[in-house]
């Protein structure tokens, strides 16, 4: 059977994920009927990818390249400094829900380590001092 | 001194208002069949890591008989040190958009995508207000250009995984699937896109393709060497004083070159312990063969290969052993898990390089890695499981004897 390619899973699911900072149950009811797939087709598909939450995340999610050319410009300083000041391990999410810590691979930022991002936003060549920084200025 | 040679950089690029599509336009003029020859003869080789000629791959593209045919320009650019791609949406904006609408006007499509990875934000927000400003000026939609060619082109973003880059991931992952690899054959060409043929392409492909039509495959062709023609975008990081995107002429220089005349040589003037020269999926070269010339044949004769540019430098102040670890974790994460080779043998090499760490490694569990290693590379289904242990692998038998006494163990 030939589907229509009108309606593409990532960029509904992107848009949703954009508007309530997670892709909701409710919200994969909609796209399975939608797309009519089950459900646990659609939660499968998502469950996929590493951008995209099922679950609820923190308000700001961080994301810091621990990839090889960072790494030689000394991410793992940054992520240290980062996950002392959160105190969280990658992954998780803050007991205030403020925060979620991703430890990620190759940003595409490689000439410009260590790279942080904070949401949409990117941070380059930036030290432990200056990403603890801009991380206590988020409320 | 080497000088970097340029045929794709150049001023940025995004305005509609300041470019008319002379490729373009002259891709109207030309039809399908005489673009294709012009490809072709430039020799124009696939710059997203496989190297297949593109004036082949779209030959093949535009003689597939379909109601539906689609493009697709691949700017997922995940391989770890590559960012050529990211600087050619940055910048060169409408070369790249002018390449997208050649090879759809040669093979016929009447819908292209472009993929591009979810966390380039930036080249997300330029692309879409390009594509929004060209469907204004008439550059995408009905009959383009006073033409008979329809087109245009949906943007997508992918959502975090590497594999997705492979073009058979990506096509599942468009359909809304799991991003796992498809077995070949079929290929894309014939089968590709819900069923349809489908052309996917690289970025700096594309670019290069409009580039050729402006500039002529015979410039294209008289730069680089016999079997490597034109120029790539190299991505040097690193221990490297001046990382960035150069682009070099094939053949016109050494690896040592490239590293000392464009990249100011390696960070505080340490010794550089070898280069990764073409991304994370390609083997290293050993400082001692750092004269290797830049080119596909070159980089072959030096046991890698071109891969996507990505060029790593990594000095005697690294720890070998994180530099390893950092490797195995980047193929057991991005392991889209459908076989087994792949997905459990990434794991156990990243388990035993991380335990030797502290552990040490020992001539035994050297031998397992390679054995896990050239498994995978015979039963994994795509590059990723294929490729794992060409760097992991090639590190190790290059310095095995620092990497036993390394560790901790008698
Ligand atoms: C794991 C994996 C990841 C890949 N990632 C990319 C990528 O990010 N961008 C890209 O253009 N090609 C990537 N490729 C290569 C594509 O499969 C495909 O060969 C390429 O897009 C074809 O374009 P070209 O002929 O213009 O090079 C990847 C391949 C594999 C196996
Ligand atoms: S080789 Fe790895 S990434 Fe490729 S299909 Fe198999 S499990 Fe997935
Ligand atoms: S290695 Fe960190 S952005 Fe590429």
């Amino acid at each position: 059977m030939q589907k229509e390619d009108t309606d593409i899973l990532l960029e509904m699911a992107h848009d949703i994920q954009d508007t309530y900072g997670y892709i909701p149950e409710k919200e994969i009811a909609e796209l399975a009927e939608k797309l009519s797939e089950s459900r646990a087709t659609i939660y499968g598909a998502l469950e996929f990818y590493s951008m995209f939450y099922t679950e609820p995340t923190g308000k700001y999610i961080i994301r810091i390249c621990d990839s090889i050319s960072c790494y030689m410009n000394n991410s793992n300083e940054v992520l240290e400094a980062v996950q002392d000041y959160l105190k969280l391990e990658a992954g998780e999410t803050s007991d205030d829900k403020l925060f979620t810590l991703e430890v990620v691979e190759c940003l595409g930022h490689c000439g410009e380590g260590p790279v942080m991002m904070v949401d949409d936003r990117l941070h380059t060549q930036i030290s432990p001092g200056r990403a603890v920084e801009i991380l206590s200025k988020l409320h | 001194m080497l000088q970097e040679r340029k045929f794709l950089k150049g001023p940025e690029l995004r305005d509609i208002d300041d470019y008319d599509f002379p490729g373009f336009q002259k891709a109207l003029e030309m039809g399908p069949e005489a673009i294709v020859e012009e490809i072709s003869k430039s020799g124009l080789l696939g710059r997203g890591g496989a190297g297949f000629p593109t004036g082949k791959k779209w030959e093949l593209a535009y003689q597939e008989e379909g109601e539906n045919k689609y493009i697709i320009c691949n700017a997922d650019e995940g391989e770890p040190g590559t960012f050529k791609d990211r600087y050619l949406l940055d910048e060169r904006t409408l070369k790249v958009l002018e390449g997208i609408m050649i090879g759809a006007y040669t093979i016929d499509a009447d819908t292209g995508y472009i993929y591009i990875r979810g966390e380039y934000s930036r080249q997300i927000e330029i692309l879409e207000e390009t594509l929004q400003k060209a469907r204004k000026a008439g550059i995408l939609g009905e009959d383009i250009l006073g033409s008979n060619f329809s087109f245009d082109i949906k943007l997508v973003r992918g959502a975090g995984c590497y594999v997705c880059g492979d073009e058979t991931s990506l096509l599942n992952s468009l359909e809304g699937m799991r991003g796992s690899s498809r077995s070949k054959p079929p290929y894309p060409i014939s089968k590709g896109l819900y069923g349809c043929p489908t052309l996917v392409n690289n970025v700096e492909s594309l670019a290069c393709s409009a580039e050729i039509l402006n500039q002529g495959a015979e410039k294209f062709a008289s730069m680089g060497t016999e079997e490597s023609s034109g120029t790539k975008l190299v991505s040097l990081s690193g221990d490297i004083n001046f990382p960035g995107v150069y682009e070099v002429e094939f053949g016109s220089a050494s690896l040592q070159e490239i590293i000392e005349d464009l990249g100011g040589g390696s960070q505080q003037g340490q010794e550089i312990k070898f280069i990764i020269p073409g991304g994370l999926s390609t083997p290293i070269v050993p400082s001692d063969n750092l004269q290797a010339e830049y080119s596909y044949e070159g980089l072959q004769q030096a046991g890698s290969s071109v891969g996507s540019g990505g060029m790593m430098v990594i000095s005697t102040a690294q720890e070998l052993s994180d530099i390893l670890t950092r490797i195995a974790r980047f193929y057991m994460d991005e392991s889209c898990g459908t076989c087994l080779p792949c997905r459990e043998g990434n794991k156990q090499i990243y388990r035993i390089i991380s335990e030797a760490k502290y552990a040490g490694l020992t001539v035994d569990r050297l031998n397992l890695i390679q054995d896990i290693g050239d498994t995978m590379q015979e039963a994994a289904r795509c590059g990723l499981g294929r490729s794992a242990q060409l760097p992991i692998g090639t590190i190790l038998s290059e310095y095995k004897e620092e990497l036993i006494e390394g560790g901790n163990l008698p």
